[in-house]
């Protein structure tokens, strides 16, 4: 329960009849990070931004904001981007962005001023008195994330910002979260695209059937995880065993195998017993990606 | 963190963006001036219904022209309106009332005078006419005026239970003003129920009630939709005392001012009672296709106002009319009408405006708890109780 800014959630559960949606779920968000949130349709992540936002209530746990609860007054600072998106479809983008700047507590004229320029920032410069139903699909979701950054937020919680979005798009919306959690937002969204997430996001947290499975940088994940190593042994016979514990074959490539180590397994020991057959053509760890520390993850925790 | 607000009060823009949006729609400026059209054009009517009880224009020629004074007297006092003229030739008279520009045409003496009409005679201007001709010939016969007159003397009358002093053209008139508030009622209230479908519908409550709290966001519709309604009554009650300025038809007490800000009051009372109950229904469907058959029941109260108003009308004081116009769901209309028709008790008029505050009060608690359960509830329709519960779902 730190003061610094950071948004954390503390042992949240919510349960829709006799679904478990989130199992005391605790996970922190800090100043300046950019946190993705990933996990499987139906996992939790919808719902747990939802409680975040106070538009849907928990049945137990807290939400936390620089170290106090957070309460409706302190919610008006947070840029929310749902799921399902909605804005006004026969309101004029400047006026519509304007009018929720406002509800979030700015003044008139700086509401307006503020309304142009995400407009403008987002190239819609020109499409101020359009209405919102007149833009294509890629531009309406650009005008919904100004409609969570319009009035300044202290932290963003975006729900799949991403999706449906051409790559220029990404590009643009990648470019704007990093600048905003450079500038010391905390920033979370959830996405389906683990490669976009990590390559943007800061920390990851991993979460599944309500509970946070994983978290930490992609770094720690990995480490965190099992080891992968490629062996090429031209010379060693079929179905050959190195006889090291804690190495599981996952793959066979030919003569290019993919061991599994368990973690604190010392890969040299595979080295050697892959030099008792003959040559080694090639031998190196694999950086997991994401998606794969994802599916491990997963599956531990099915089991 | 918690910075001060700097903006203003939520309900205040939810309200300022109602109007905003509805005074650029063309449906607005429309329904505008399809509105004040069809007033002006009741108003033209009634006042042409109103010519029909013109003065009956009689014409005297040769000896007759005696009886003129004592004849308008005497149709004063048989409550027949009467102009007479002199007319001083019968063939040129009689060509006059085959033209319709004299009613009746009086020719032969002050004692035994004949009349003509066109058609018919209306009977009190024939009574009248007997009586100034009865009168000349008992004068003739010697008797005094006074003795004339005690003889003449007209048998008084005691009613027991006299009628309104304010007459049919007020019963019309207060009926067009009681469908005007039944239409206004259900225009605006309906509003109310598509504007919160509208922000289901489109997704937009789910990032409105992160900002913004369902009975607040209920309040600024409400009362957003409430001014918009107000200012296109005002236009159309503008429209109507330039009309009723023109056709002369200000005697009617229903078009006077203290009736005009009574149905105002009246208006407002049932559009908050209306328009509470129309968002608490809507609430409970996503779609603006389901907004007809969810308000429904409502409109069904009414729908029954409106019948009511019909009933009511001809014996406003009766116990129908007195009970109903009681009652929050018709008393908009009905107290309305009444009070327009003829004059209420006050302490009628001070319970029903009790009842329908303390109804208000409830409708408002009870469509802000149904609101705030079924507003985040996007797809099937909300069961009632569900609403009211706030039972969970998926």
């Amino acid at each position: 329960m730190s003061k610094d800014r950071s948004l954390e959630i503390v042992g949240v559960s919510k349960r829709f009849g006799d679904t478990v949606a989130l199992r005391d779920l605790s996970f922190d968000v800090r100043a300046g990070e950019l946190f993705g949130f990933v996990g499987r349709n139906g996992a939790g992540k919808t719902t747990t931004m939802r409680i975040v936002l106070g538009v849907l209530g928990a049945d137990a746990g807290e939400v936390r904001w620089d170290g106090a609860p957070l309460d409706f007054a302190a919610r008006q600072h947070i840029g929310y981007m749902p799921e399902e998106r909605g804005l006004y479809p026969k309101m004029r983008l400047a006026e519509q962005l304007a009018y929720l700047g406002e509800l979030h507590g700015m003044a008139d004229s700086e509401a307006r001023v503020s309304a142009l320029r995400w407009l403008d920032r987002f190239g819609l410069k020109d499409r101020g008195t359009d209405d919102l139903q007149a833009l294509s699909l890629g531009n309406q979701q650009r005008v919904q994330l100004a409609a969570a950054l319009v009035f300044g937020p202290d932290v963003l919680v975006l729900d799949e910002p991403f999706a449906g979005l051409d790559p220029v798009a990404v590009d643009v919306m990648g470019a704007v979260l990093r600048e905003q959690a450079d500038a010391g937002l905390p920033v979370i969204f959830s996405s389906h695209e683990l490669e976009l997430v990590e390559r943007l996001c800061d920390r990851v947290g991993i979460i599944d059937n309500g509970k946070m499975v994983a978290i930490g940088t992609v770094a720690e994940l990995r480490a965190g995880g099992r080891e992968f190593l490629w062996i090429d042994v031209p010379a060693a016979p079929d179905g050959w065993d190195p006889g090291v514990p804690g190495a599981r074959l996952l793959e066979t490539d030919g003569s290019r195998l993919l061991f599994e180590l368990d973690p604190g397994i010392d890969g040299q020991a595979l080295l050697h017993a892959a030099l008792a057959t003959g040559p080694v053509l090639e031998f190196g760890r694999v950086e997991p990606s994401l998606g794969e520390i994802f599916r491990t993850v997963i599956e531990e925790a099915a089991s | 963190m918690n910075q001060n607000r700097h903006g203003r009060p939520a309900v205040f823009l939810v309200a300022r963006r109602e109007v905003r949006m509805r005074l650029r729609s063309r449906v607005f400026v429309g329904g505008t001036i399809v509105m004040a059209a069809l007033v002006v054009v009741g108003i033209v009517a009634a006042s042409l219904l109103a010519g029909k009880t013109n003065p009956v224009r009689v014409g005297f020629s040769g000896g007759s022209q005696a009886l003129e004074h004592s004849f308008t007297e005497t149709a004063a006092a048989l409550g027949a309106k009467v102009t007479v003229s002199d007319i001083a030739d019968v063939t040129a008279g009689k060509a006059q009332v085959a033209a319709g520009t004299l009613d009746v045409l009086v020719i032969g003496s002050a004692t035994a005078p004949t009349a003509v009409a066109k058609e018919a005679m209306p009977s009190n201007v024939e009574s009248a006419l007997s009586l100034a001709a009865e009168a000349t010939r008992l004068s003739d016969a010697g008797l005094s005026p006074a003795a004339v007159t005690s003889a003449m003397a007209l048998v008084p009358v005691q009613l027991l239970a006299p009628p309104n002093p304010k007459d049919n053209e007020n019963l019309f008139a207060s009926l067009a003003l009681g469908i005007l508030l039944w239409i206004a009622l259900g225009q605006y209230g309906n509003m109310v129920a598509q504007s919160v479908v509208e922000e289901k519908a489109t997704r937009i409550m789910e990032v409105l009630l992160a900002t913004i709290q369902p009975s607040r966001l209920l309040a600024g519709k409400v009362i957003g939709i409430g001014l918009v309604g107000l200012l296109q009554l005002t236009i159309v009650g503008a429209a109507a005392l330039v009309a009723v300025h023109v056709t002369n038809v200000a005697a009617i007490p229903a078009f006077g001012v203290a009736s005009i800000l009574s149905d105002i009051f009246w208006f407002l009372l049932g559009f908050l009672f209306y328009a509470t109950a129309y968002a608490a229904v809507a609430s409970l469907v996503s779609r603006q296709e389901e907004v007809q058959s969810a308000v429904a029941p409502i409109s069904i109260f009414q729908i029954a106002g409106y019948l009511l108003m019909y009933a009511a009308l001809p014996n406003p004081s009766g116990p129908v009319a007195t009970v109903c116009s009681l009652l929050p769901p018709f008393a908009p209309i009905l107290m309305a009408v009444r009070m327009a028709d003829s004059d209420v008790p006050f302490w009628q008029v001070g319970l029903a405006v009790a009842l329908i505050v303390a109804s208000i009060v409830g409708l408002t608690w009870l469509a802000g708890r149904m609101y705030t359960n079924a507003a985040m509830r996007i797809g099937a329709r909300v069961r009632f109780m569900d609403a009211f519960r706030g039972k969970a779902s998926s």
